[in-house]
């Protein structure tokens, strides 16, 4: 037992310069190149995460921008289309003025031309009734009336069946 | 050949007598131990540390980066702080030396070097050294004799502290080396002692001694297995105490 406690000095200096060259040429031949490539690989890893963050900010600008750029012009959109809605209503609204103001000519157009037409047909209608009337006359009285004469007292007939005509309306 | 001479004689260093003119060699068992575990390091290591193309070679030297990653980040910074970088390889080499001297005795044959108190004090020299190597360097040699007195010391108690401060720097290296043989010496000592319950109980009964084997091959296996955890954790504690007590001389005032 007592040798078990008592260290032997030579084992124990054997073992320190055993040790420290065991050290030094770990050191030298392993640790070096290990720490060295542990260090190469964390630093890539540094760096490719730093650039990661950098292309995450730069796409996060170019949205922001993007957005902005889709905002602006959805926004124009928005306002031409307003305009165009306006502009259509406005169109739409002479349009109908036009239409309106056409079919008024129109139907004034018709009822001058019927009221025309119907005037002429009265007056050829009353004529032919005072020419009846005339020739009827002349049949009764055997008398022989001019041609002259005859026109002039149609035409004289006429003139107080229209005034007539207006005096009862 | 009594019980404690059978456990002595597998535990005890054996001088192999080697002479060098009229000088004695300390070439002993151990020693030659602590030889071959010393190739076996620098082949693995040095092998580690290669960068081939066979898959092998490539997990190896992955093994190799985790491995130095762990001992920076796990024991040399944390007990250190960045001021330790620079001996990291002592660290390594210190973890890697114990652990493989540990293991060894696990290897039928093969001596367990760790349960030499020689070898454990030359390794607690060692980190003795670079404890105070490291309070020189960082606070000179003036500063480091400083740093054993707290600040706000009275003066007529510096020739007590200072002496206690000492003496406690002087315990905490060699409770390192006694503290790495005794755990080491202790498992192979239960070991053997489990292998020789069955020959004890054998020479009193054969058949006592056949039915004594099966348990105490079992508690074997189980101690086999503890000393395997063992190995790793002393290797690990003497490591990392010995990153923090060079913190502590680093980072005192």
């Amino acid at each position: 037992m007592d040798k078990l406690l008592s260290p032997d000095f030579g084992v124990m200096a054997l073992t320190v310069v055993n040790f420290l060259l065991l050290v030094w040429l770990l050191h030298k031949f392993a640790w070096k190149s290990l720490i060295g490539a542990l260090e190469n690989r964390e630093q890539q890893i540094a760096n490719d995460k730093a650039a990661a963050v950098k292309a995450r900010e730069e796409a996060q600008s170019a949205k922001a921008e993007l957005d902005a750029k889709l905002q602006q012009i959805s926004d124009e959109a928005a306002k031409k289309m307003q305009e165009a809605v306006a502009l259509g209503l406005a169109q739409k609204e002479q349009l109908l003025a036009q239409s309106q103001q056409q079919a008024q000519q129109l139907l004034e157009q018709a009822k001058a031309q019927i009221e025309a037409e119907k005037n002429k047909a009265l007056d050829d209608v009353r004529k032919q009734v005072a020419a009846t009337a005339l020739l009827a006359a002349v049949k009764i009285t055997g008398r022989q009336m001019d041609q002259t004469a005859a026109e002039k007292t149609v035409d004289e007939v006429l003139q107080e069946i229209k005034d007539a005509g207006s005096a009862r309306a | 050949m009594e019980v404690s001479e059978t456990i002595a004689h597998h535990i005890l260093d054996h001088d192999l007598g080697i002479m060098l003119g009229a000088w004695h060699l300390p070439i002993t068992a151990h020693t030659l131990t602590m030889f071959g575990i010393s190739v076996v390091l620098l082949v693995v290591c040095i092998l580690m540390s290669r960068t081939g193309k066979s898959v092998f070679m490539r997990l190896l030297h992955t093994l190799g980066e985790e491995y130095v990653a762990f001992m920076r980040d796990g024991i040399v910074i944390p007990g250190m702080g960045i001021e330790g970088k620079p001996f990291l390889s002592y660290f390594c080499t210190l973890f890697l030396f114990i652990l493989f001297s540990n293991l060894a005795g696990l290897i039928p044959q093969m001596k367990t070097i760790t349960s030499n108190i020689a070898v454990t004090g030359a390794l607690a020299l060692c980190s003795g050294a670079l404890i105070v190597y490291c309070g020189v360097k960082f606070h000179g040699g003036w500063g480091f004799v400083k740093t054993f007195v707290p600040g706000g010391t009275p003066w007529w108690l510096v020739p007590l502290i200072f002496p206690l401060e000492v003496i406690s720097l002087i315990i905490r290296v060699c409770v390192l080396a006694i503290r790495l043989f005794a755990n080491m010496l202790s498992g192979h000592m239960v070991l053997l002692s489990l292998l020789l319950i069955i020959f004890i109980i054998g020479q009193m009964s054969k058949i006592a001694g056949a039915g004594s084997a099966v348990p105490a091959m079992g508690l074997e296996i189980f101690m086999t297995l503890l000393e395997l955890l063992v190995a790793f954790l002393q290797a690990y504690v003497f490591t990392l105490l010995t990153s923090i007590y060079a913190g502590l001389v680093i980072h005192s005032h």
